[in-house]
């Protein structure tokens, strides 16, 4: 009798809990779960690095009891080997390069997601909205949080911005063995197809013009001095063993710029390259309601100003209210990446004009191809 | 002889370049551990002790500690274990195949640790045991166990042969004499082989990085930091890693002298 | 069955039991950690990858593949020539300094000497590196010092240079203690027998002490070669990658789709071209001696 008490109460109590507790926003729900237990729970991040570090994740950290404990990787296709070696449910949350959405959906390595828990009237730009790969057959599978651009990155000293305004300074004879790379293919291929004259086209390359990129990149080996990870990038740019950086933008020199160093990055007139992050849940991830709330928060005025300001690296504020309240609390950040509206280098603008085109994986090769011609070009 | 007298000079003077060029990179490290300067330059900064305190505050950091300080300790008892019956089988038995015996023992060094690092963890994901702390320390237990075997072996090469057979015909059994006479013989390189096989286990870092998964150790952080926001923090937990390190030696250093004293004593 | 024959047999049997306590330890671990990695490694070199995942099979496409692609047959000749150049260099390098420590100085100076030299073991590899890329940026430390005497200023990363400087950061302590520890054996009066009939100092080098010492040296070099050969943070930190060595060609491998078969492949071929080079090394180490 009493058994049957406690079952029958249950579920009622249960269901309040589930109802109250989806109308409640992710901040009131916070306090709930610090009351529950002392010892926080645990949170498995995979993403780019930099978005597991305390200026990121700590505030939400100890306001909600949660510990994330993120693994970087760097690139797509390392996120995806990192995923395929690892046991199902092994991450809760997935930040992915927009393009690789589609991939980590086709593998089932993430759930949908309820597009009703997400603002997307807010949105800056209306692609953000229906960012390409992130919707298939009308669900939801990943939500961008942020983006920046890629173009020329250099150093003023030895570059001028009149020179920047088109990739050819790469092959500047003063650059010689000055030119660095960030050692993943798609960016700084993507760059070489621009200057190609592919323009919207520049992942969609039949045989002819894939070789021609091909060739194109392969002309610029003599004055390449090297091919750097995320550190490696940072250190020798700022150290002046790089003068000129391809297939990299304000990602980097943001964070040298703030520190002082005479270095910039502008979208050439042959245009700029979109890196765009999205966060996903993983399958089978048993905290899919600890994650949302996270990325809810992350969408949040206060969480894009985060993302503005990451340590790690800067990524633009998508939301208006975003956008906002980064020009109230960092007017200088904002004016600096040009996040004001009206700005002539508005990266919103720049879309607009039809200047920026988001990262996407090659088309009419395999990505498999793209990384065998990486190999063989860093050889050469 | 006074060209003797030079030549000699100058090889000390040589010597003295060499020790320049080995220690360069650790003294510019603890420098730069104390330096103001996200990114080091001449001319320094001030003196700072901010990425000690940003280490510190990090839990993450904390975490890996432990995780390293798990692995380092399961990780010398181990390889001290194996590595002990190890020498001593070399030490007593002659039989057939001990070549392959010995070979199998003492050729992990000859692997490069990126090859190891492939190999194991392909091996362990396979197995279903990838990605957890007992991955990391049986990885390292491999690693450490030919160091463990080579100091231990060094010892009992200064046993004298025949104790252990006065002991067995005064009628003790060999699991008595294991216990009451090389043990004890042998105690000194046991504990330096604990103190130097946890110091081995707690910097390495290519195996580590491949099989550890999520359970980062100190030098995978480290790794990390210098893939990643490359700053100074790697300078200060080099150091601190360091001294840690320095300890494990040195303690082990010492116990081989004194015995080797004793030794000589007796 | 008379009680003697049962107690010998039973002593028998405990002896057995005790010889294989200490035996097998080894035998079990190293076969499920050492020999079972790597025998899975060649299994795995002929698995195949679809979509991010290895499918079980046996197929010659990674080994086709990998030997059809010219930058791999580059990248193995460049990292031989490397690996090859550092333990030529190393060994150049540590062998006046060996000898200076084996001959020069008193026993306590060397045995303090050769804990200092041990110590570089128990520092962070990564740490010396990333100093190393300090003190010899465009903007570093020596390049501020030259400018003093109005030289330079010298681009030392990203070039061959760089990572030679990182491959003797790893070794040279290593080889001047093997050397140290053979060239000290020596007895010291077949040295003055050599000067005593007349062998100039050269001479006595080049024909008593180097092959006296020859069994060190060739270790000392052994090790050299397969640090240098397998050490992937020089050549990408300090060398940039430019070109890439094999160790880096299985990091690229392993991180870019999952290609592990194809890593496996280069793996391999390491571990024939370090196994050749150390037995052959060895038996030449070891031959004249037992003549």
């Amino acid at each position: 009798m009493k058994d049957k008490l406690i079952s029958d109460k249950l579920p009622t109590s249960r269901r309040k809990f589930l109802k109250y507790g989806a109308g409640a926003s992710a901040i009131m729900a916070a306090p709930y779960i610090t009351r529950v237990s002392a010892e926080p729970t645990t949170i498995n991040m995979l993403a780019w690095y930099g978005h597991g570090e305390p200026d990121i994740v700590g505030e939400y950290e100890e306001a909600n009891n949660v510990k994330f404990q993120a693994k970087y990787y760097a690139g797509g296709d390392n996120m995806m080997a990192l995923i395929a070696q690892s046991p199902p449910g092994t991450y809760d949350i997935i930040l992915s390069d927009g393009e690789f959405v589609q991939q980590l959906n086709a593998a089932g390595y993430i759930d949908e997601l309820d597009a009703g828990d997400y603002n997307f009237d807010d949105m800056l730009h209306e692609d953000f909205t229906q960012f390409p790969g992130h919707w298939a057959d009308g669900k939801l599978h990943s939500v961008m949080v942020r983006a920046g651009h890629l173009g020329v990155s250099y150093n003023k000293n030895f570059v001028t911005a009149e020179e920047a305004k088109s990739y050819k300074c790469f092959w500047k004879p003063e650059l010689k063995g000055k030119v660095g790379h960030f050692d993943w293919h798609l960016p700084s291929l993507g760059q070489m197809s621009l200057l190609n004259g592919n323009g919207a086209g520049l992942w969609d390359l039949d045989d002819a013009a894939w070789q021609k990129v091909q060739d194109t990149t392969l002309s610029l080996r003599p004055q390449v001095g090297g091919f750097f990870d995320y550190g490696g990038t940072f250190n020798s740019l700022k150290n002046g063993e790089m003068h000129a950086m391809c297939g990299i933008g304000d990602w980097i020199t943001g964070v040298l710029e703030k520190d002082g160093a005479p270095v910039a990055s502008v979208i050439p007139d042959e245009g700029g390259i979109q890196w765009t992050e999205s966060y996903c849940i993983g399958k089978g991830s048993e905290k899919a309601d600890l994650v949302k709330a996270f990325i809810q928060y992350m969408l949040s005025p206060q969480g894009q100003v985060k993302s503005a300001q990451m340590a790690a690296y800067p990524g633009i504020a998508i939301t208006k209210a975003g956008r906002k309240l980064l020009n109230e609390v960092d007017a200088k950040e904002a004016q600096r990446t040009g996040q004001v509206d009206g700005l002539e280098n508005d990266p919103i603008t720049l879309i607009n004009e039809g200047r920026i085109h988001y990262r996407n994986i090659p088309v009419q090769q395999s990505l498999e191809d793209w990384n065998d011609f990486w190999s063989e070009y860093k050889n050469a | 002889m006074n060209s003797e007298r030079i030549s000699s000079w100058i090889l000390k003077g040589y010597l003295v370049l060499i020790f320049l060029f080995v220690f360069a990179p650790i003294i510019a490290s603890v420098v730069f551990s104390f330096n103001s300067q996200r990114f080091p330059t001449i001319p320094l900064g001030s003196f700072s002790l901010e990425w000690y305190e940003k280490i510190f505050n990090d839990a993450d950091i904390w975490t890996a500690a432990r995780t390293s300080v798990i692995v380092a300790i399961c990780t010398s008892i181990l390889s001290t274990c194996i590595g002990f019956a190890t020498a001593y089988t070399d030490y007593r038995y002659q039989f057939r195949f001990k070549g392959v015996f010995l070979a199998l023992a003492l050729l992990p060094p000859t692997v490069p640790l990126i090859i190891l690092a492939l190999a194991m963890l392909a091996w362990f994901s396979k197995i279903g045991i990838s990605g957890q702390i007992s991955s990391i320390i049986f990885a390292h237990t491999v690693l450490c166990t030919p160091f463990a075997m080579a100091i231990i072996r060094l010892r009992l090469s200064q046993m004298d042969e025949n104790l252990e057979a006065a002991a067995w015909n005064l009628g003790a059994s060999q699991w008595a004499t294991m216990r009451t006479v090389i043990i004890p013989f042998t105690r000194p390189a046991i504990i330096a082989s604990l103190c130097l096989t946890a110091a081995v286990s707690f910097d390495e870092f290519a195996v580590a990085w491949f099989v550890s998964g999520l359970n980062k150790t100190i030098p995978v952080v480290i790794l990390e930091i210098v893939q990643g926001n490359i700053d100074p923090q790697v300078n200060a937990i080099g150091t601190l890693v360091f001294v840690i390190s320095m300890t494990l030696v040195i303690i082990a250093q010492v116990l081989i002298m004194t015995s080797q004293k004793r030794d000589s004593i007796n | 069955m008379s009680q003697t024959d049962t107690a010998i047999r039973k002593s028998k049997s405990s002896q057995r039991l005790y010889a294989l306590t200490w035996r097998l330890p080894i035998i079990v671990w190293q076969v499920l950690f050492f020999v079972g990695p790597l025998l899975f490694l060649i299994a795995m070199s002929f698995f195949l990858v679809k979509n991010y995942r290895m499918h079980e099979a046996f197929e010659m496409v990674n080994w086709q593949k990998m030997f059809s692609r010219d930058y791999f047959r580059d990248s193995y000749f460049f990292t031989l020539g490397l690996a090859i150049g550092a333990t030529v260099l190393c060994s150049v390098i540590a062998f006046p300094a060996a000898f200076a420590l084996s001959f020069k100085v008193s026993a306590n100076t060397r045995r303090w000497a050769l804990f200092f030299l041990i110590i570089p073991f128990f520092t962070s590899y990564l740490v010396r590196t990333f100093s190393w890329y300090v003190i010899l940026a465009e903007s570093g430390v020596v390049n501020s010092l030259l400018q003093f005497i109005g030289l330079g200023p010298f681009t030392m990363l990203n070039t061959v240079f760089g990572t030679m400087v990182g491959y003797l950061t790893l070794t040279l302590p290593l080889v001047i203690v093997l050397q140290t520890f053979s060239m000290s054996q020596i007895d010291k009066s077949y040295i003055e027998a050599a000067y005593n009939l007349g062998c100039g100092r050269i001479r006595t080098i080049t024909s008593v002490i180097i092959p006296l010492a020859k069994t060190g040296l060739v270790i000392g070099a052994v090790f050299c070669f397969i640090l240098a050969f397998g050490d992937f943070v020089s050549p990408y930190y300090l060398g940039g990658s430019k070109p890439p060595t094999l160790s880096i060609l299985i990091i690229d491998t392993t991180k870019s789709g999952q290609q592990w078969p194809r890593a496996a492949v280069v793996a391999i071929v390491m571990m024939l071209t370090l196994f050749t080079v150390a037995f052959a090394s060895i038996a030449y180490a070891y031959r004249k001696r037992q003549r």
